[in-house]
């Protein structure tokens, strides 16, 4: 029994082992074959950073969200739709940080309208976020009659610098809030209650039903904090561009799914980690920076994510037979 | 009722339950009584009320009609966490764990005891697991492995051991010998027998006379919704009681000796 324990827990870290790997094995190749090594260039990393974190906060949700057996492919729209959201707020001349927090609000009570119709309808929720991915972005485009508008917030340097600045005029703050979400979401699936439920909701309902978890509940608030870090990402994004477009987030949200799966998350709930999923958000964002760095063109991304979801879902298979066999 | 013993000490009694589904009379007036650290074998073909009779006891059905009582108080049973309060665990088979979780994460599912700032006091789950599971006389080796790693009877252990923990009075076991090997049915059998030592009365379903027969102290028999018998293991046969279930009615001896007209 003793090499049951190892051979489960070895295949456990092996998961996030895997994914580190083919993290570093992307790292070290893109930064060989990019011109100039480009790649590992302080420009591009800096502009990875602040570019990507955007992308990968809101990924951090998405794969809570699976884990807990539930998708959202409502997150580009959403994004947009928030964005639009603080535009408003700066256009009314409301301050910055309330207009974060009336953002969050909004985006967080989008989440509980998906979650409460996917578990009250019984639907599916890779339907109704689709219905919510066309929906909020029709809304968007028609509020905002899909024309870029300015949205600045230079006067607020302190907002500025907490949304965009660079910690030591090294480090861009979205990367640090990308490492503050991962890790305050770590701590919260792994080690509160509510991470437990979150597990036990996505593995096997009808146990933690009728271990008298509100499992509808718990799917809620997992839909509430993939729109809230939807509309966090649209907080930073539109200071970051300092306008308003309603077309951001275009395919981000197969692209959040895919950094889940290739962080080891089971597309049926019930697996995963945080540290799995953070890996998987950085390698899908780091494949679409490298190819454009690397100038080739943009059909080689999707190729690269073709790929590397193909083999995380093999690796995946390989390593569901084994538990099944143990 | 004459097959109730009244100088027993009851700990489950009911009393008259009807349930409808619609127009299908599931239950047609069942009396059903569990006695303290008594195990009771709930025997029936299919559809012939067991199960629901158990989810009107763990609170996932209400009954349409009839009384409950326990320890001897009148009690309403209208979710799974009032059944919970008054100590009823029920374990299902395909439904009492999530695989993919640790033996600790499952033990104290949704029951996670937290330190200061509600984080989760691992230390605590991961040794009561394994006290737990001793009681029961299961041997594992860590409280962090994957349930999928365990086999069918130790993960019966698992969701036994995880009612017994929280202390519970009375265990439901339903079809708890369901596609296990040999051995492993065993092992179930001595869970449930170690649960009587405890004190702890158990209501075991299932469709095999031989593996009910040989742990229940009585065996209640269920037929289209109504109590067919309730009879002591010690005066009657696995052959009896087969018969007794093909047949639908009673024989007549035992239908004398139980005193049925």
């Amino acid at each position: 029994m003793a090499s049951e324990s190892k051979l489960s827990r070895l295949i456990v870290s092996f998961r996030n082992v895997g994914a580190l790997a083919i993290l570093v094995i992307l790292v070290v190749m893109f930064a060989i074959f990019t011109p100039k090594n480009a790649f590992i260039g302080r420009a591009n990393i800096q502009s990875m950073l602040a570019l990507g974190s955007e992308f990968m906060i809101i990924a951090l949700g998405v794969g809570l969200l699976m884990i807990a057996g539930e998708f959202d492919l409502s997150i580009g729209s959403v994004l947009a739709f928030c964005a639009l959201i603080f535009t408003w707020t700066i256009e009314l001349g409301i301050n910055p940080f309330y207009g974060t927090l009336i953002t969050l609000v909004c985006g967080s009570l989008v989440g509980m309208l998906h979650g409460f119709i996917t578990v009250k309808g019984k639907i599916v929720s890779f339907v109704t976020t689709l219905g919510g991915m066309m929906f909020w972005r029709g809304l968007t485009l028609i509020l905002s009659e899909g024309v870029m508008r300015p949205a600045q917030t230079t006067e607020f340097t302190a907002f500025q610098a907490l949304t965009t600045g660079k910690l030591g005029g090294y480090f861009p703050a979205q990367g640090i809030w990308f490492l503050i979400v991962a890790i305050v979401l770590w701590a919260v699936l792994h080690k509160r209650r509510f991470g437990n439920w979150i597990y036990s909701t996505g593995d096997n309902k009808m146990a933690a039903r009728s271990m008298c978890i509100n499992t509808d509940l718990v799917k809620i608030v997992c839909f509430m904090i993939v729109s809230c870090l939807c509309a966090f990402a649209a907080v930073i994004q539109t200071t970051r561009l300092a306008a308003f477009s309603s077309r951001v987030g275009t395919g981000w949200e197969l692209r959040a799914i895919a950094a889940a799966v290739v962080g080891g998350t089971s597309l049926r709930g019930g697996r995963g980690s945080m540290i799995g999923i953070f890996l998987g958000a950085l390698i899908i964002m780091i494949i679409e920076n490298a190819l454009v760095i690397a100038r080739l063109p943009y059909e080689w991304t999707y190729m690269a994510f073709g790929f590397v979801i193909m083999f995380s879902v093999l690796l995946d298979l390989v390593i569901e037979k084994q538990l099944q066999r143990a | 009722m004459s097959t109730i013993d009244t100088s027993s000490n009851p700990l489950l009694r009911m009393e008259g339950i009807h349930k409808w589904f619609g127009k299908v009379h599931a239950l047609e007036g069942v009396d059903f009584q569990v006695n303290k650290a008594e195990a009771v074998g709930l025997v029936g073909d299919n559809g012939a009320g067991k199960s629901t009779l158990i989810k009107v006891v763990s609170g996932y059905h209400r009954a349409s009609r009839g009384k409950i009582f326990f320890e001897n108080k009148e009690v309403k049973i209208n979710s799974p966490k009032d059944a919970r309060a008054l100590g009823v665990e029920t374990v299902y088979q395909e439904q009492a764990l999530a695989l993919h979780l640790s033996i600790s994460r499952n033990i104290f599912m949704g029951r996670e005891p937290s330190k200061a700032l509600g984080f989760l006091a691992k230390k605590v789950m991961d040794e009561e697991s394994m006290d737990a599971l001793t009681s029961i006389g299961l041997k594992l080796r860590s409280p962090d492995i994957p349930v999928a790693t365990l086999s069918g009877g130790e993960r019966q252990g698992v969701a036994i051991a995880r009612a017994l923990h929280f202390e519970a009075k009375l265990v439901i076991l339903d079809e708890p010998t369901i596609a296990l090997s040999v051995k492993e049915v065993q092992e179930v059998l001595d869970f449930v027998r170690e649960l009587k030592n405890k004190g702890i009365a158990v209501i075991f379903i299932t469709h095999n006379l031989h593996h009910v027969y040989s742990v229940s102290d009585r065996i209640f028999v269920l037929v289209h919704g109504q109590k067919l018998t309730d009879i002591s293991t010690k005066d009657t046969t696995v052959n009896e009681l087969s018969k007794i279930i093909v047949r639908g009615t009673m024989g007549e001896k035992t239908l004398k000796e139980e005193g049925i007209e």
